[in-house]
């Protein structure tokens, strides 16, 4: 009898922690797979670096994106699983412009206060195949131009060729050259810094 | 057959301003995204290249704030976010059940984040739930659902009015902790009403587009009505029911005055939450949000500072019941004599 009474209680106990699972997995069916590459899912300025971190971090409360001045920050607009409407910067839609506001209204300081130097979303990376100036198709310099933090991070390689190459140590990640870059194929990328491999091209 | 006891009058009124409250704070939810939106424009420079409509909405918001700021690009900054986390003239301030869920996912205490937090903690140790009824811009949407179904009730279409055990939105809570503690991200932000709410109104407003959220949140408009009668406050939600433990010990309470009472039990109708006023059962799951003030016919219902209920007061000296049992006692008397 005893046993009986144990094992209804058991019983008991395991459908009413499942029908208490049950909010969880709708939210979770009801969130849609969403496949994201670094390229153009960059994690606002100043997120931790390691992403677990960063998911672990997150609430979701949306501020960093509510105070953007170039509305620069979109959502996951999912609510399962991994990473909870987390932030991101789609730099081809629109650039992240390093004004670290951002950083200084995250409350839980998922996106740490560091100075825009110091900044690692990631690192350009040119595609020499594929750039005007350098397959000599014409003069170019946007990205150059564009920089937010000028000669540091991106510059020409020979005076007055137009053609641009990324400096690695100096170079954040932002964006801003993808966002202007007139190619269509748009041969400057954001990629993970260590990742890229044309950067690296020396002549 | 008035008594002479009587109640601060203002109590009465409690439930307006509640509904003048949760209107505001909506409303702000609807307008900081508008206002965000402006500011993009304002620091772009960008007047001459919006479009006619987006040249209207910049119209109408410059003159709403132009008398209030004069740099609206960085002062509109004083008052961002939603109930979930917000910013409010420089003081973070965010949801307890924010605070404990990250704490939870990151297994660790993060104080700057619980300081932001402390603020409400404090609040509904002394208040209890009020922000269930106060503040909850999904509260604001769950009444307006009420009054629907009693609509459809009017019109023959009846609503849902299961019962289930008011202890599993606890095991929800203690599960979403749990979880969150495993996977390291913060799930209750999933399911929690207000924060889908928040951030849905400011994806659908300044990123042009709903998220899974929405069809959540439906879900759970559809589960009130058709299923039972708040459900998803009174069962499910996690907030409410770290809210109602943190209140546990509230020192406002609602209490009722016996010898006022005339046991017509609207009270106990009107009540959100389904909990029992006629019979002082209020609880920790009472969210102080004077509905049942407002509607008591012989101001039977009133504040008092406490840390526990009364016990069961029995009926109301103006109800029927107890006069039928004071009646009969002297007779008997009578006639025993």
């Amino acid at each position: 009898m005893q046993r009986r009474n144990f094992l209804q209680k058991l019983v008991l106990a395991a459908s009413s922690i499942g029908v208490a699972a049950v909010p969880y997995a709708t939210a979770r069916l009801l969130a849609p797979a969403e496949a994201s590459s670094l390229s153009n899912h960059l994690r606002p300025p100043g997120a931790l670096n390691d992403e677990n971190e960063f998911v672990k971090s997150c609430i979701g409360c949306g501020l960093c994106g509510e105070i953007c001045p170039p509305k620069c920050i979109d959502f996951d607009k999912r609510q399962g699983g991994d990473g909870v409407n987390g932030p991101f910067i789609n730099p081809e839609k629109k650039a992240c412009i390093l004004c670290m506001k951002c950083t200084e209204i995250c409350p839980t300081d998922a996106l740490t206060e560091v100075p825009r130097e110091k900044v690692k979303m990631g690192i350009a990376q040119i595609d020499r195949a594929a750039c005007y100036p350098w397959v000599d198709r014409g003069v170019c310099g946007a990205c150059v131009a564009v920089c937010p933090l000028g000669k540091n991070a991106i510059g020409f390689k020979f005076a007055n060729m137009y053609r641009p190459y990324v400096k690695e140590e100096g170079c954040v990640g932002c964006g801003m050259c993808v966002e202007i870059c007139p190619h269509p194929s748009l041969p400057i990328r954001i990629v993970e810094p260590g990742e890229g491999s044309v950067t690296k091209h020396t002549i | 057959m008035k008594t002479d006891i009587k109640v601060f009058f203002l109590w009465r009124h409690l439930n307006k301003l509640r509904w003048l409250i949760m209107s505001l704070v909506f409303f702000m939810l609807v307008f900081l995204p508008f206002v965000h939106v402006y500011q993009t424009y304002v620091a772009s420079f960008s007047y001459d290249l919006l479009t006619q409509s987006e040249k209207q909405l910049f119209d109408i918001m410059e003159a709403v704030t132009s008398p209030f700021v004069t740099d609206p690009a960085s002062q509109l900054d004083a008052i961002k976010g939603n109930t979930w986390s917000g910013n409010f003239f420089g003081y973070k301030i965010s949801d307890p059940l924010a605070v404990a869920g990250q704490m939870a996912a990151s297994i660790s205490v993060y104080w700057p984040f619980f300081l932001s937090g402390l603020i409400p903690i404090i609040l509904t140790i002394i208040f209890g739930r009020f922000f269930c009824g106060w503040i909850c811009p999904a509260n604001f949407l769950y009444e307006l659902n009420t009054a629907l179904s009693l609509w459809l009730q009017k019109m023959g279409i009846r609503a849902g009015k299961r019962h289930f055990d008011r202890r599993l939105k606890y095991l929800v809570l203690a599960l979403g902790l749990g979880v969150s503690a495993m996977t390291g991200s913060v799930l209750v932000s999933m399911i929690y009403p207000p924060a889908i709410v928040g951030r849905e109104i400011y994806f659908s407003i300044a990123l042009g587009g709903f998220g899974a959220g929405l069809v959540f949140f439906v879900l759970t408009l559809l589960f009130d009505l058709l299923v039972s009668r708040r459900g998803f406050c009174r069962y499910v939600c996690p907030g409410g029911a770290l809210y109602s433990l943190l209140g546990h010990f509230r020192l406002f309470r609602i209490k009722r005055i016996v010898e006022n009472c005339n046991d017509c039990a609207k009270c106990n109708a009107v009540c959100e939450f389904g909990l029992d006023p006629l019979r002082d059962d209020f609880g920790q799951e009472c969210n102080n949000c004077a509905a049942c003030i407002a509607i008591c016919p012989t101001d039977a219902l009133t504040f008092n500072l406490s840390i526990k209920d009364k016990e069961n007061q029995g009926p109301g000296h103006l109800g029927k019941k107890y006069q039928q049992q004071n009646s009969q006692l002297p007779e008997d008397k009578n006639a025993t004599t």
